[in-house]
C-alpha cells in the first residue's frame, strides 16, 4: 500500500540498521576520516564549555588557553546558581513544559479525532482555517497575543507563558493523520456495543495511539523547554523567567565571568541532555516520524 | 486528501454535529483566541500607529510605504536573505552527506550518530553563549587554534563582515543533526534491491547515488528545504543572544528588526506591518519551492 | 459501557470559552488597572526594580530588610531586573504590559523620556511638603539631572563620574610612570601604546563598543576635554561634529585602529573581568566598578587635558499604582535616600556620596575613604563635572546616532569626520521635529 510515506508508522527508525556491503579492502572504513573530525566539531563546543566552567576566572582568560584546569572548580556551579534564581528558572520551565504538553495531548487529540472520524457541519471550513493558522509565522501573532495576554492580566507570569500554547495546530494535524490510519472496525464494534463517542475515544483510540502521543509530548516538551522569544516578550522579572530566558538574563550582567557563565549554561542544558540520553529512541523516532509525515 | 471520513465510517458512527463541535471546542476556542484573532488583529494593526499604551490611530498604508523606503528594514531583508541562502544549502547538503556516511555498518556508528544529534538538544540560547565564548576575538579557542596554524586573529562576531557568517556556522552546527535524522530515516526506506540492481548494471558509486538514491530522497529533501527556509527566514534567538543585531547592524535580520521596532521603540503598528511582509515572503517562497520541488514526487515519473 | 457525558465535556468547553472571552473583553483598552496595594491586613506591598548584583545587591537587600522589620505596614520587595542598560526598555514594557513596579532605577539621561509617561509621579509636591527631606543636600549635578522642565522626575540614587583607573603593576612592569594630573591626551595615548603587549593579550585601554549610551558617555567626557560641546546652547543643532569633536573621536579611532592599544568589547560585558585579570592597563570608569577589581592594585587619576569629566546621576522613579502604593514608595525612598542609609550603601559598594552632608558623617566617611582608595579623587572629581548631557527627550535618539558613529570609527569602518557629520545630520533632523 503506497500512501506516500517513506516509513510506516509501525516500523520505527532503526538506529542499528545498516545496509549490507561488499567486503572492504581496508581493515577499517575510510569514512572514519570524515566522521571523526565531524564528531569532534559537533562535540567540541560543549566539551570546551564544560572545561571553562571548571576554571577560575583568570584561568579562563589566560593566553594560551588553559586546556586542563588546575582544579575542578565545581564551586562555579554553586556561584552561578546563587547569583540568579536558577531554582525558579528550572521550576518555571518545568511548569510551562508540563502544562503545554498536557494541554496539547488532551485538546489536540480531541480535535484530531473529530476531524478524523466525526462528520459535522462546518468541519471543512474549520479545517481550512486551522491550516491557515499553521502557515502564519509566530511573529505575525506576537504583538496581538501580547496584548491579549495583558488584558487577561497574565503578563510576567507562568500562566502567560502557558495559556497561548495550550493547543497547537501542529498536534491536531499530526494526530489526525494517525487516527485516520487506524482500522475503523474496532471503533465501529464499540459503538455498536453502545459506547459513547467519548468512550470510544478514551478507551479504544487513545490507547492505540501511544506512540504518536509520545511523539507529540516529546516535541512539545522540547519546544516549550527551549522557547525563548515568547518568554522574552511576556516575562519581565527573573522570578518568573523560564530557563532559556533566565540564562540570557544571566548573560546580560556586566560583572559576568566566562567561567560562571559557562557553568550556568552547562547547568541549564543538563536536564534536556539527561532526558535525551535516557529516551534517545523516542526522540529520534519522533523527529523521523514528523519529518516524513509532511 | 479527503476531509470527510469515508462513507462506511460515516454510516457506522452516524452524523455527529453536536459531538463533533464538542470535541473541537477547546481547540477552537484556544486557537481562535490565540491564533485567528491575532492574525486578523495584526493585519488591522499594520494600518495603525500603536505604541502599546495609548489608543491607536489609523495611518492607512503609511507603515508599508515607510517600510519600502526604510534603509534599516531593507538592510535587514538583505541580511536575512543572505543568511538563508547560506544556511539552507549548507545544512541540507551537509546533512545528506553526513547521513550517507552514517548509514552503514561501522564501528562506533552509534556514537557518531549521537555526537551529531547532541547539538540539536542544546537550546538556541546556550548555543549562542557557547559560540560567543569560542569565537571571542581575544581569548576564544578558535582564534587560538587559528594562531597555531599561522592564521591571523579574526574578529568573528565583532567584525561586520564576518558576524553573519559566524551565525550561519553556529546555526548549521545546531540544526544539522535534525536534518540528518530525517535523511537517515529516508535512506533506510530505500529498498535494497534497487541499490543492488544499479550496481549489477555496472553503475559506479556516484551514478548509482545520483540516479537511484537522490530521486528516492526527493520528498525528504523537499521537506528539509522548505522547513529550513522557513526557519532561516525567522531567525531571532541566536542574534539576540550573540550580537543584538550588531556590530553596527550587520546581523539585524527581519525578526530582530521587528522586535526592536515593536518592543524597544514601541512602534507596534510598524512591527505588525513588518510581520505581514515576512508572512507574505514566507508564503511566496514556500509556494515556489513546493511547485518546483513537488513535481514528480507524488506522481511517479 | 458507561454513557459518558458528552454533555460534561461540552459544558466544560463552553465554560472555559466563556471565561476566557469574558476575561478578554472585560478589561480591554490596554493599560494597567491600578490594583490597590493594601491587602486585607492593611500591609502595603511595593516592588523596587534595580540592576545591582553581588555586593551592591547585598547592600540593597540589607537596607530593605531593615526597613521591612521596622515598618511592618509597608513591605518592600527589591528585585534584580537585569542590567541597568535595559532598564528603560524594561520599565516601558512593564507599563505597556500592565504590571509596572512601584519604584524603578533609571539612568539620568532617560529622565526626559520617562517623564512623558503618565505613570510617573512628579515629586515636587511631596518634596515641598517635607522640609526634612532637604532636596538641596543633593549635589547640583544630581538635581539638574532629575529635573525636566521644572518637574522633579526622580530621586538621586547614584552619582558618579569618570576618571582614569589604572593597574599599577602593569605600569611598573612596562616601565611607564603613573598618570599625572598634567597628562595630555597624547601622553595617554603613548602610555596605552607602551602597555599593549599582543603576545600576552594585554591592552593599554578598553572601550565599551556596543553603541549604547555607555559607548557615548565615555566619549562625551573626551569631547569636553577637547573643549567641545554636544549641542549648541539652544539645543537646536549638533555641535559635536565641530573641530574638537573630530579631534576627540580621531584620537579614539587612532588608538583603536592604528595603535591597536584598545580592547574593544562590542558586547560590553567583558571589560571588568578582563581588567581584573590583569589584561588591561587603564580604564576610564567610575567608582561603582572599583569593588569589582579585587585582584588589581589600582590608582585613580583625573581625565587628561583639562580634566573635564561627565557625571551620570541615576534616579529612583516612582510609578503610579494607586495612592496607597505611591505614598508607601515615597515614605520608603525618603528613608532609603537619607544620608545614614546612603553612607551604609557607599561603605559596601564604593559608590560616591549622593548627599553632601555625608561628608560630615564621621567616622564613617573617613572609614569609607580609607576602604576605597581613589574614592577621594572621585569625590574631588565631582568639581570637574561642569557640563551635563542635554535633558531633552531627543537625547536617546542622539545617543543612538552618536553610538553608531563611535563604533563605526572604532571598528575602522569610517573616519571621525564622516561619522560625526552623519550623526550630526541625523541629530539635526531629529531636533527639527516639532512638539517633542
Amino acid at each position: 500500500m503506497d500512501n506516500g510515506l517513506l516509513i510506516r508508522p509501525d516500523r520505527p527508525l532503526d538506529l542499528e540498521a545498516v545496509p549490507e556491503r561488499r567486503p572492504r579492502h581496508w581493515p577499517f572504513s575510510p569514512w572514519h576520516f570524515f566522521l571523526i573530525p565531524l564528531a569532534l566539531m559537533m562535540l567540541l563546543p560543549l566539551i570546551w564549555s564544560v572545561i571553562t566552567s571548571l576554571e577560575t576566572s583568570s584561568e579562563a582568560q589566560r593566553f594560551p588557553p588553559v586546556l586542563i584546569p588546575s582544579a575542578l572548580h565545581f564551586s562555579n556551579y554553586l556561584d552561578a546558581w546563587n547569583s540568579l534564581p536558577f531554582g525558579h528558572f528550572f521550576l518555571n520551565s518545568f511548569l510551562y513544559s508540563a502544562a503545554t504538553v498536557a494541554g496539547n495531548l488532551l485538546f489536540c487529540s480531541l480535535a484530531a479525532y473529530a476531524f478524523a472520524r466525526l462528520r459535522f457541519i462546518g468541519s471543512n471550513l474549520l479545517f481550512v482555517l486551522l491550516l491557515v493558522t499553521l502557515m502564519v509565522p509566530f511573529q505575525v501573532v506576537l504583538i496581538p497575543t501580547f496584548l491579549i495576554v495583558r488584558n487577561l492580566g497574565l503578563v510576567d507570569s507562568v500562566g502567560g507563558l502557558i495559556v497561548p500554547n495550550l493547543c497547537g495546530v501542529f498536534g491536531i494535524f499530526l494526530l489526525r493523520q494517525f487516527f485516520q490510519s487506524l482500522p475503523v472496525e474496532l471503533e465501529e464494534a464499540a459503538r455498536i456495543d453502545g459506547a459513547s463517542r467519548l468512550g470510544v475515544f478514551f478507551k479504544i483510540v487513545l490507547p492505540l495511539s501511544a506512540p504518536v502521543l509520545a511523539t507529540l509530548a516529546i516535541i512539545q516538551f522540547m519546544w516549550s523547554w527551549n522557547d525563548f522569544l515568547w518568554p522574552l516578550i511576556i516575562i519581565t522579572t527573573p522570578q518568573h523567567a523560564p530557563l532559556q530566558l533566565g540564562l540570557s538574563m544571566f548573560q546580560g550582567t556586566h560583572v559576568t565571568n566566562w567561567n560562571l557563565l559557562m557553568a550556568g549554561t552547562v547547568m541549564s542544558q543538563i536536564p534536556m541532555l539527561a532526558v535525551f540520553l535516557f529516551a534517545q529512541r523516542w526522540f529520534i523516532q519522533s523527529i523521523a516520524y514528523t519529518g516524513i509525515k509532511q | 486528501m479527503s476531509l470527510a471520513p469515508d462513507s462506511r465510517v460515516r454510516r457506522a458512527l452516524g452524523s455527529d454535529h453536536l459531538a463533533g463541535w464538542m470535541f473541537v471546542a477547546p481547540a477552537v476556542v484556544l486557537i481562535g483566541i490565540f491564533g485567528l484573532v491575532p492574525i486578523a488583529w495584526s493585519a488591522i494593526m499594520s494600518f495603525q500607529a500603536n505604541d502599546l499604551v495609548s489608543a491607536p490611530s489609523w495611518v492607512g498604508l503609511a507603515n508599508y510605504q515607510a517600510l519600502a523606503k526604510d534603509p534599516a528594514f531593507i538592510a535587514s531583508v538583505r541580511h536575512t536573505l543572505v543568511y538563508t541562502a547560506l544556511f539552507v544549502p549548507l545544512s541540507v547538503a551537509g546533512s545528506l552527506l553526513v547521513a550517507w556516511a552514517l548509514n552503514r555498518k561501522l564501528r562506533g556508528v552509534r556514537f557518531y550518530r549521537l555526537a551529531v544529534f547532541v547539538p540539536v538538544i542544546t537550546s538556541t540560547v546556550a548555543t549562542g553563549i557557547i559560540f560567543l565564548w569560542l569565537l571571542d576575538p581575544v581569548f576564544g579557542l578558535v582564534n587560538y587554534l587559528l594562531s597555531l596554524v599561522g592564521l591571523p586573529e579574526q574578529g568573528f562576531l565583532q567584525d561586520t563582515n564576518q558576524a553573519l557568517l559566524c551565525i550561519v556556522v553556529m546555526t548549521v552546527w545546531g540544526w544539522l543533526g535534525f536534518d540528518v535524522i530525517i535523511y537517515l530515516a529516508a535512506l533506510q526506506g530505500i529498498p535494497q534491491e534497487l541499490m543492488e540492481a544499479a550496481q549489477i548494471d555496472g553503475a559506479g558509486k556516484w551514478s548509482s547515488f545520483r540516479n537511484v538514491v537522490l530521486p528516492f530522497l526527493r520528498p525528504a529533501t523537499l521537506f528539509l528545504v522548505v522547513w529550513s527556509t522557513i526557519s532561516a527566514l525567522q531567525l531571532f534567538d541566536e542574534i539576540y543572544v550573540t550580537t543584538r543585531g550588531g556590530p553596527l547592524g550587520a546581523t539585524t535580520v527581519i525578526v530582530y528588526y521587528l522586535y526592536q521596532q515593536a518592543f524597544q521603540f514601541f512602534n507596534a503598528g510598524y512591527g505588525a506591518a513588518i510581520a505581514y511582509v515576512l508572512f507574505m515572503a514566507i508564503l511566496v517562497i514556500t509556494i515556489i519551492q513546493l511547485k518546483v520541488g513537488g513535481r514528480g514526487v507524488y506522481g511517479k515519473s | 459501557m458507561r454513557r459518558v457525558s458528552i454533555g460534561t465535556v461540552g459544558l466544560l468547553a463552553l465554560v472555559l470559552a466563556a471565561l476566557v472571552l469574558a476575561a478578554g473583553c472585560g478589561s480591554s483598552g490596554g493599560g494597567a488597572t491600578a490594583t490597590p496595594g493594601a491587602s486585607p491586613t492593611g500591609v502595603v506591598n511595593i516592588t523596587m526594580w534595580h540592576g545591582d548584583l553581588d555586593y551592591a545587591a547585598k547592600a540593597d537587600n540589607k537596607l530593605v530588610a531593615q526597613w521591612n522589620k521596622a515598618n511592618p505596614n509597608i513591605h518592600v520587595t527589591a528585585l534584580y531586573n537585569g542590567s541597568n542598560d535595559y532598564a528603560l526598555q524594561k520599565t516601558l514594557t512593564a507599563i505597556a504590559g500592565g504590571k509596572p513596579p512601584d519604584i524603578t532605577y533609571l539612568f539620568g539621561s532617560w529622565m526626559a523620556n520617562i517623564a512623558k509617561s503618565p505613570k510617573v509621579v512628579m515629586l515636587n509636591d511631596l518634596i515641598a511638603k517635607d522640609p526634612s527631606f532637604d532636596w538641596n543636600d543633593f549635589w547640583p549635578a544630581e538635581r539638574l539631572a532629575a529635573t525636566v522642565n521644572g518637574k522633579v522626575v526622580g530621586l538621586p540614587a547614584l552619582v558618579d563620574n569618570l576618571a582614569i583607573v589604572y593597574n599599577k603593576k602593569l605600569f611598573d612592569k612596562a616601565g611607564v610612570s603613573y598618570p599625572t594630573a598634567q597628562w595630555t591626551w597624547d601622553d595617554f595615548r603613548a602610555a596605552a601604546k607602551k602597555l599593549t603587549i599582543p603576545a600576552q593579550k594585554q591592552f593599554g585601554w578598553a572601550y565599551p563598543a556596543d553603541a549604547s549610551e555607555d559607548t557615548v558617555w565615555h566619549w562625551e567626557a573626551m569631547l569636553w576635554d577637547y573643549n567641545g560641546d554636544i549641542l549648541t546652547p539652544d539645543n537646536k543643532q549638533a555641535a559635536f561634529n565641530a573641530a574638537p569633536g573630530v579631534q576627540a573621536l580621531g584620537m579614539l579611532g587612532d588608538m583603536a585602529t592604528v595603535d591597536h592599544s584598545v580592547y574593544i568589547d562590542t558586547t560590553n560585558t567583558k571589560i571588568q573581568q578582563t581588567f581584573n585579570n590583569g589584561h588591561i592597563g587603564m580604564l576610564v570608569t567610575g567608582p561603582w566598578d572599583l569593588p569589582a577589581f579585587p585582584n588589581v592594585q589600582f590608582g585613580v587619576q583625573f581625565m587628561p587635558a583639562n580634566h573635564q569629566t561627565i557625571s551620570g546621576p541615576d534616579n529612583w522613579v516612582i510609578l503610579n499604582n494607586g495612592a496607597d502604593r505611591v505614598n508607601a514608595s515615597w515614605a520608603f525612598l525618603k528613608w532609603f535616600t537619607a544620608a545614614k542609609q546612603q553612607m551604609y550603601y557607599d561603605l559596601q559598594t564604593g559608590a560616591l556620596p549622593t548627599r553632601q552632608s555625608q561628608q560630615k558623617l564621621q567616622p564613617d566617611f573617613q572609614t569609607y575613604l580609607t576602604k576605597y582608595p581613589g574614592t577621594d579623587l572621585f569625590v574631588k572629581n565631582m568639581g570637574n563635572a561642569v557640563k551635563a548631557r542635554p535633558t531633552i527627550p531627543q537625547y536617546s535618539k542622539i545617543s543612538t546616532f552618536l553610538g553608531q558613529a563611535i563604533v563605526s570609527v572604532l571598528l575602522g569602518k569610517s573616519d571621525a569626520k564622516t561619522a560625526l557629520d552623519q550623526a550630526a545630520q541625523q541629530t539635526n533632523a531629529a531636533l527639527a521635529v516639532p512638539g517633542q
